[in-house]
């Protein structure tokens, strides 16, 4: 029972960063229909960027996080702005193709320069923590966490009180009509995508803290990310919170019932549960039409 | 009340029709065709030249075994871009998992030829190796078809990565190691004439396909599925069935890959390096086309060998593949065959247009 | 009279709201029928469900001895029904004659290619488009699209043929013109169901009218009967504006 606490514990604490990851996603794949193949590696952009202020200017991972958002938001604009733009009206393969193609860059990019090894970001305080009532709540993981739920707060605050996230929302609902009333439709698409990528960097900051990373390492985000919209429901963050957090509850508790299973076979678990959801209901579980 | 019609989308990339219909094809296009068949003809010759009666008559070597390799793996990729395009190109289903039946292809002729296994003849496993991928296609399909655009996309991805991972953990299908068919030496041309025959076939499918009804219906399919569905085209036989070919020769091309490599595991039989490359070498060729794939494999691998076992380079190779993917579909997004066949000649102009198109 | 035709008791609900309700008439063979209605009132909807695009909740379609109500749209489009859509949807990437030897492909005929396109000429030419039978799809001008859609639909030699508001957007002398292909299409044999808001078309080819309004059916007749129906005016202007016009026209009436 305890044992069970704990996981859970530790699985709400993981969909956090499944949370942080699926928001951006989430939120260029409402907006601009683009499913970003390349989010995954925008994430370990983030990441890397962080272990490089933690290794070279020893600064808290924490304490970067604006500074990784700030940069990753300044690359994601000029990305949407020199590259994506310039799909955005082809037929939705080739935005796939396109963000393949970009993954592929990325990735390897990030290979020449870092190479495969594993790094990872270890503050001094990684593996304390806390308890309550016997379960172990790790102080980085609760933090992670955290920031998570904030950034999700601050993206939801952007999307509904401000002038600008009242443009983003309109071009996502007829982009037709907001360049009419006057949107700059490629800021407005280079902005949105900026704030994702934002969004992926923090994400990645959070995963540095958390498991070693290497620049291969932001595959399976992008598709857990997937997963998450497709199951939760396009366009509604309080959906995307909810599946990223099941999602961490349902790897973590599955990985410690089943002790065999391997990450393949849930990988390919995931995968079947996936395609029969959207056949069966291609709005997701929570989720108004796409 | 008065509709207003919107105007139409632009004319989606890469669709050609059946080149009897063309009207406007370039008065290039014949004489181009004819060149670049006898090439072929020479390329498919050559190799002949390596064998002992064509030393023992002296004709001169044209071609050495690495060229021999490159030739068989150029192919395998017509094989494969062909089968892709008849679902991503011809029917608009643009699959991201087709390799799931090359590895599927792959592994029932390994299977088949294993001495510790079935034990039979490779021409036995050969002939097999294109129905499993079908019977999964024809069972699969009927699901994942109902599928459109992006999920239908990752939905095959999907698949294709979920039974890789069965294969990997079944230890008949040789778990983790992978099967070893058993070595052929002094084999080289006789597999690079069956993964040829295995092309013309491919080839001559899509254009059968092409011109008939069953082809027709599939263009119609793309360009506007209900549209399709009312005046009788019956949308789900039609796509199970283009998916069902396209898995039957893409396992086709499994199946020689496999006793050609002598070793086949997860990594080579659903690799995602073969997936995307499929993929890239029709839409760079002309998705929707007849020659469309054959160009793209052609230039895709003759650009893919000048950097391919020089592994201090191969990332590069990675950075060069995914800047021609974005370039291919940002400018050529109908493929290098529109140049010569299309009313759009190579110029900036066509470029900029194909940009106004598609950009914000 | 043959009953070609019968609808009876057709209910369609889109999540709370019900596109059309217990919608029952007859079509008989070799008519043209007219559906009117303000907009909102389940036309196209009822088009959909007779075409099988969308299943009906309740109610029963017959079409000759054939119960179509559940059947799948290629299945329907065998038996002979055809259709065009209010939003036109060309297949663009092919010329005018493949567009229209697309629809003797299937359809009631499913011809071979060869003959396809023999087929296709004898309906571009009914329409009209014979002349731009090589052209490509995107060059055409909206009037030509809508022929377009119909040859497509007629290539598939349909004994009902539904078209949904053909004249959307034409000015009034391509009006006559695409008039003047309904009757021609109508002469050839073709019973033909036609969804319309141009009321001198309905007037003009109609011989008997439907009106629809929010789905349920509000009156059934000739045209000049069922356009005098104090129901129906209302339905199109409103109770204010309604009893206003039945005023006036009262009086003046005497």
């Amino acid at each position: 029972m305890q044992l069970l606490l704990q996981q859970v514990v530790l699985g709400l604490l993981i969909g956090g960063i499944y949370v942080a990851v699926a928001i951006g996603f989430s939120l260029v794949w409402g907006i601009l229909n683009i499913v970003n193949l390349a989010h995954g590696a925008l994430v370990m952009v983030g990441a890397y960027v962080t272990w490089l202020l933690f290794a070279h200017a020893h600064l808290d991972p924490f304490l970067s996080l604006p500074v990784v958002a700030v940069a990753l938001f300044a690359f994601g604009y000029a990305l949407q702005r020199i590259l994506i733009n310039r799909v955005i009206r082809a037929p939705l393969f080739f935005t796939l193709l396109l963000t393949f193609g970009v993954n592929l860059m990325i990735v390897n990019a990030l290979l020449v320069l870092f190479k495969s090894d594993f790094r990872s970001v270890t503050p001094s305080y990684s593996g304390s923590g806390f308890g309550i009532a016997s379960v172990q709540v790790p102080y980085i993981r609760l933090a992670a966490l955290g920031v998570a739920v904030v950034l999700a707060a601050a993206v939801g605050v952007l999307l509904n009180r401000t002038r600008t996230g009242a443009a983003i929302q309109a071009v996502g609902a007829d982009r037709d009509a907001a360049r009419l009333v006057g949107v700059d439709l490629r800021h407005v698409y280079a902005l949105t995508f900026a704030v994702a990528a934002a969004c992926a960097g923090v994400a990645g900051a959070l995963i540095s803290t958390i498991q070693a990373i290497t620049p291969t390492a932001g595959e399976p985000y992008t598709l857990q990310a997937f997963v998450v919209v497709v199951l939760g429901g396009l366009g509604r963050v309080g959906a995307t919170v909810v599946g990223g957090l099941v999602f961490g509850l349902v790897e973590t508790l599955g990985q410690t019932m089943v002790p065999g299973l391997g990450a393949g076979w849930a990988n390919a678990i995931a995968f079947a549960i996936l395609v029969v959801v959207l056949i069966a209901r291609p709005q997701g579980l929570m989720g108004r039409r796409p | 009340m008065e509709q207003v019609q919107v105007p139409p989308p632009p004319s989606p990339p890469g669709t050609a029709p059946a080149p009897r219909a063309r009207v406007n094809g370039g008065r290039l296009r014949r004489p181009l065709l004819i060149v670049f068949l006898l090439a072929v003809l020479l390329v498919l010759l050559a190799p002949l030249t390596t064998t002992d009666q064509a030393d023992s008559l002296g004709v001169p070597v044209l071609v050495d075994r690495s060229q021999i390799r490159i030739l068989t793996t150029v192919a395998m990729f017509v094989v494969m871009a062909s089968g892709w395009n008849l679902v991503g190109g011809l029917t608009g289903y643009g699959s991201f998992g087709n390799v799931a039946f090359f590895g599927l292809g792959a592994y029932t002729c390994a299977v088949a030829v294993d001495v510790h296994r079935l034990h039979l003849p490779m021409a036995a496993g050969i002939a097999f190796a294109p129905l499993v991928p079908a019977a999964f296609a024809a069972l699969v399909g009927l699901a994942l078809l109902r599928l459109r655009g992006h999920y239908f996309a990752i939905a095959t991805l999907g698949t294709a990565v979920a039974v890789g991972e069965v294969v990997k953990n079944v230890d008949y299908l040789g778990g983790a190691t992978g099967l070893f068919p058993p070595i052929l030496h002094s084999a080289d041309l006789l597999f690079l004439y069956l993964m040829v025959g295995a092309a013309l076939l491919a080839v001559i499918v899509s254009r059968l396909i092409l011109r008939s009804r069953f082809g027709y219906g599939l263009i119609a399919i793309r360009e506007n599925e209900e549209a399709a569905s009312v005046i009788g085209v019956n949308t789900t036989a039609y796509k199970v069935g283009a998916f069902t070919v396209a898995a039957a020769l893409t396992g086709l091309a499994g199946g020689v890959f496999a006793v050609w490599n002598s070793f086949i595991n997860q990594e080579l039989g659903f690799s995602l390096d073969f997936n995307i490359q499929m993929i890239l070498m029709a839409v760079l060729g002309g998705a929707g086309t007849l020659f469309g794939p054959v160009l793209g494999v052609i230039v895709l691998e003759f650009l893919l060998q000048n950097v391919a076992g020089r592994s201090d380079v191969a990332v590069y190779a990675q950075i060069g593949l995914g800047l021609l993917l974005a370039v291919t579909v940002i400018f050529v997004p109908r493929g290098i065959v529109d140049f010569f066949g299309g009313s759009s000649r190579l110029s900036l102009a066509h470029l900029r247009r194909a940009l106004r198109e598609t950009s914000a | 009279m043959t009953v070609l035709l019968a609808i009876n008791g057709v209910t369609k609900r889109f999540g709370g709201v019900a596109a059309l309700r217990e919608v029952t008439f007859e079509v008989a063979e070799g008519e043209i029928l007219g559906v009117i209605g303000p907009n909102g009132a389940g036309k196209t909807t009822l088009l959909d469900c007779i075409s099988g695009v969308v299943r009906p909740d309740a109610g029963t379609i017959t079409f000759g001895a054939h119960e179509i109500g559940h059947e799948r749209p290629h299945r329907i489009a065998r038996l002979g029904v055809g259709r065009t859509f209010q939003i036109v949807k060309p297949f663009t990437s092919m010329t005018v004659r493949e567009n229209a030897a697309v629809g003797a492909l299937f359809g009631a005929s499913r011809l071979p290619p060869a003959r396809a396109f023999a087929v296709a000429d004898e309906v571009l030419e009914r329409v009209g488009m014979a002349a731009k039978a090589s052209q490509p799809v995107a060059s055409l001008t909206i009037p030509d699209r809508k022929r377009l859609e119909v040859a497509r639909a007629l290539a598939t030699r349909p004994r009902l043929l539904l078209l949904d508001e053909v004249m959307a957007g034409l000015n009034p002398v391509e009006m006559d013109e695409a008039l003047e292909m309904v009757r021609s299409v109508h002469r050839s044999g073709v019973t033909i169901v036609l969804i319309e808001h141009v009321m001198r078309v309905v007037v003009g080819v109609c011989r008997r009218v439907v009106v629809l309004h929010f789905g349920e059916m509000l009156a059934e007749g000739a045209p000049d009967d069922v356009l005098r129906d104090p129901r129906v005016i209302e339905a199109y202007l409103g109770e204010k504006y309604a009893k206003k016009l039945l005023a006036t026209t009262g009086e003046r009436d005497g």
